[in-house]
């Protein structure tokens, strides 16, 4: 495993963030979309503050968790937080409606093939 | 007969001058009577009366010549015996007179000219000598005696004289060699001079009995000193490497969190915390040693991850609540420093409140600087206790010596704090228990510079009154103390400003940290990777600066960027749902802006 430089990163640990659980609910999949109820208020606790900022537009769990660099387990537990609060909203994408609506995968390349060529 | 002679001879003896008349006319008186009895004698008697006349008479005179003949002996003895005597009394009353002298004015002279120096011969040679054998014998004595004695007593004086210009002499060197040099020597050898240095370099006293005795004591300093520094460098290294290790396995354990969920990911995080108690102990040891801090920042870290990654160090950690509203931030040369100190006073106010309480961190903005306050609620600690806590952390005893046992922490905050020039204060808390307020003075709070217009566009364009509303709700509710309000107002614009993916003091830096040829450009104080980091941060910029009125701040591409990047990091086994997710992802986006 490569060792990275020392000073790059935050010095808080995970287990701070998550107030030494690291047990999250399944309540959100990697897909689910969440969408931020209020504004941040201050003396929340700055993970908080961006998902709400995050998630003005209805923003997947999976890019929340890139965007804070932080792990989906993590991302998971604080959202449960804000969930339980009721600050967020967590739509489940409507997978069966959006599967049959989608192209054909053939046609998907074909149109990859066709922008790789412009 | 006999008879008459006897008392002539008596009367002689009592009256010499009478007797040469006396005997004569004793004799003629005699021969006259002597005369007559023959003429007046019978004439048949008479040659026989004269017979017997002139042999009485010749008896007569043989007695007189005789007596006359010791008388005159005895005269002359008597005359002579007179003269004798005569002369005797006057030899003895010389000789009087000669004592006398001596004794009362020769002898104190001659002492008093002995005392001045003067030899013993010269001054036998100026007196008068006197007559008597015995005297002038005497008088030679008692010179000679006196002589040897002063001369005695000068070489004693001389002595004594030697003896106490050596007394003053050592004692000056001693009260030199106490007061100057050997402190002197000691501070050099503690500055790491050899013995050799400090024998050489000082001026040590000349007497051996001092020398010596001042030279072993430098010389078994010098080898205490040098172990000591050999034990603590031996220490310090060893820990550097420890330290070294822990940091390696923190970044190691975080690399792993990102990569593994579920029931591995609890496992991982109860290491993590275990390598950061040990991380913990480590620096605290590494401090004391001398050694540095395992980490160097080399950004400003705000407030609440200084807490957070203080209170991460703790076992207790859950215990502890953070009440922190400030955004301000630590410069980074100073944060290792501010986290170990606040954890070592979080872990104290932890390990003495009952398991069951709470410990609570207030952080709170003066214009003095920020000012923690750290309270628990266990047991008040007595005076005595407070007040060797408070030395303890006054940072004045550095010495290894004034360590007590296993109570390590606060002696290391109290380094820290000298170091910084943190003030850290005991004080009984009002929640039953003590409190501890650490005020990190405002060179150590990171420089804020005003967020620039640009990076928040998204709570301008969406929310205009979002900020304004916001603002006076800023003070926290559960405000520890209400004074904190004074200097909020202040900090307002950083307040509001959104937290974005980095705090506001290092926007300005990423904007050119590339070149136009498109290579990163590492600016001074920053790593390489960072600078990759800010570099990949650039590619949004154009699309989220003309795009203002109708598109949200993000574009679909970075969504879509951020989207495969979370996906890639949570792993393979969400692959298939998260496929459609990919469509309706970025499709959500115009509509919700739209």
């Amino acid at each position: 495993m490569s060792r990275k430089p020392v000073d790059i990163g935050d010095p808080d640990r995970l287990y701070t963030v998550t107030g030494g659980r690291s047990e999250a609910d399944d309540a959100f999949d990697l897909v689910t979309l969440i969408v931020s109820e209020c504004e941040p208020a201050a003396g929340m606790q700055s993970e908080h503050v961006r998902i709400l900022e995050l998630c003005r537009h209805p923003t997947a769990l999976v890019e929340v968790s890139a965007e804070l660099k932080l792990p989906i387990t993590v991302v998971r537990i604080l959202l449960g937080d804000l969930h339980a609060m009721g600050k967020v909203s967590a739509r489940h994408p409507r997978a069966a409606d959006s599967v049959a609506a989608l192209p054909e995968t053939a046609l998907l390349q074909e149109v990859l093939h066709g922008l790789r060529n412009l | 007969m006999p008879v008459p002679a006897r008392p002539r001879q008596r009367r002689s003896a009592q009256k010499t001058g009478s007797t040469p008349v006396v005997f004569p006319a004793v004799l003629v008186v005699t021969a006259a009577g002597a005369g007559a009895a023959v003429g007046l004698a019978p004439e048949g008697a008479r040659p026989w009366v004269a017979g017997t006349a002139i042999a009485a008479w010749g008896c007569i005179a043989a007695v007189v010549a005789f007596t006359s003949a010791r008388l005159r002996k005895a005269h002359r003895q008597t005359v002579s015996r007179t003269g004798e005597l005569e002369m005797t009394k006057n030899n003895w009353s010389q000789h009087g007179a000669e004592t006398d002298q001596l004794v009362n004015v020769t002898l104190p002279a001659v002492a008093e000219q002995l005392k001045n120096g003067v030899g013993a011969d010269k001054v036998l040679a100026g007196l008068p000598t006197p007559s008597d054998p015995y005297l002038r014998r005497m008088l030679h004595v008692f010179t000679t005696e006196v002589a040897q004695s002063v001369r005695r007593t000068t070489d004693a004086q001389s002595d004594l004289d030697m003896m106490r210009r050596e007394l003053a002499l050592g004692t000056q060197e001693l009260e030199r060699l106490t007061n100057d040099t050997l402190p002197a020597a000691v501070s050099l050898l503690r500055e790491g001079s050899s013995a050799d240095t400090v024998l050489a370099k000082l001026d040590w006293p000349s007497n051996p009995l001092l020398r010596s005795p001042a030279e072993s004591f430098i010389r078994e300093l010098a080898y205490s000193e040098r172990r000591s520094a050999a034990a603590q460098a031996a220490s310090a290294k060893a820990l550097s490497r420890v330290q070294a290790k822990t940091v390696g396995m923190l970044a190691d354990l975080r690399d792993m969190q990102d990569r593994h969920g579920g029931e591995i990911f609890g496992d991982l995080l109860r290491l993590d915390h275990s390598t950061s108690q040990l991380g913990l102990m480590t620096d605290r040891l590494a401090l004391l040693m001398g050694g540095r801090s395992s980490r160097v920042w080399n950004k400003p870290i705000v407030m609440e991850s200084i807490l957070r990654g203080s209170v991460g160090r703790i076992a207790a950690y859950r215990r502890v609540r953070l009440h922190n509203s400030s955004k301000a931030s630590i410069a980074g040369f100073a944060a290792e420093g501010v986290m170990h100190l606040l954890a070592e006073l979080m872990d104290n106010a932890a390990n003495f409140s009952p398991p069951i309480d709470e410990v609570h961190v207030y952080v709170e903005e003066r214009s003095a600087g920020l000012v923690i306050t750290i309270e628990d609620s266990g047991l008040k600690m007595s005076d005595a206790s407070m007040r060797r806590a408070e030395e303890s952390v006054s940072g004045q005893v550095t010495d290894l010596a004034s360590l007590q046992g296993t109570r390590l922490g606060l002696s290391v905050v109290g380094r820290l704090a000298a170091k910084h020039g943190i003030s850290v204060n005991y004080r009984p808390s009002s929640r039953g228990g003590t409190g501890v307020v650490v005020l990190l003075p405002p060179q150590l709070v990171a420089q804020q510079r005003e967020p620039v217009g640009p990076e928040r566009p998204r709570p301008g364009a969406d929310l205009p009154t979002a900020p304004p509303a916001a603002a006076p709700v800023a003070p926290p509710a559960p405000a520890p103390v209400p004074a904190a309000e004074e200097s909020f107002p202040v900090r307002t614009p950083q307040a509001t400003a959104p937290v974005d993916e980095a705090p506001p003091v290092d926007i300005p830096r990423r904007r050119g940290a590339a070149t136009p040829g498109g290579l990163p450009v590492r600016a001074p104080g920053r790593t390489m990777a960072e600078a990759e980091r800010g570099r990949t941060k650039n590619a949004p910029e154009p699309s989220r600066a003309e795009p203002d009125a109708n598109a949200p701040a993000r574009d679909a591409g970075s969504r879509f960027g951020a989207f495969h990047r979370g996906r890639h990091a949570a792993g393979t086994t969400d692959a298939s749902p998260a496929a459609p997710g990919e469509d309706t992802g970025p499709g959500t986006g115009p509509e919700a802006a739209g």
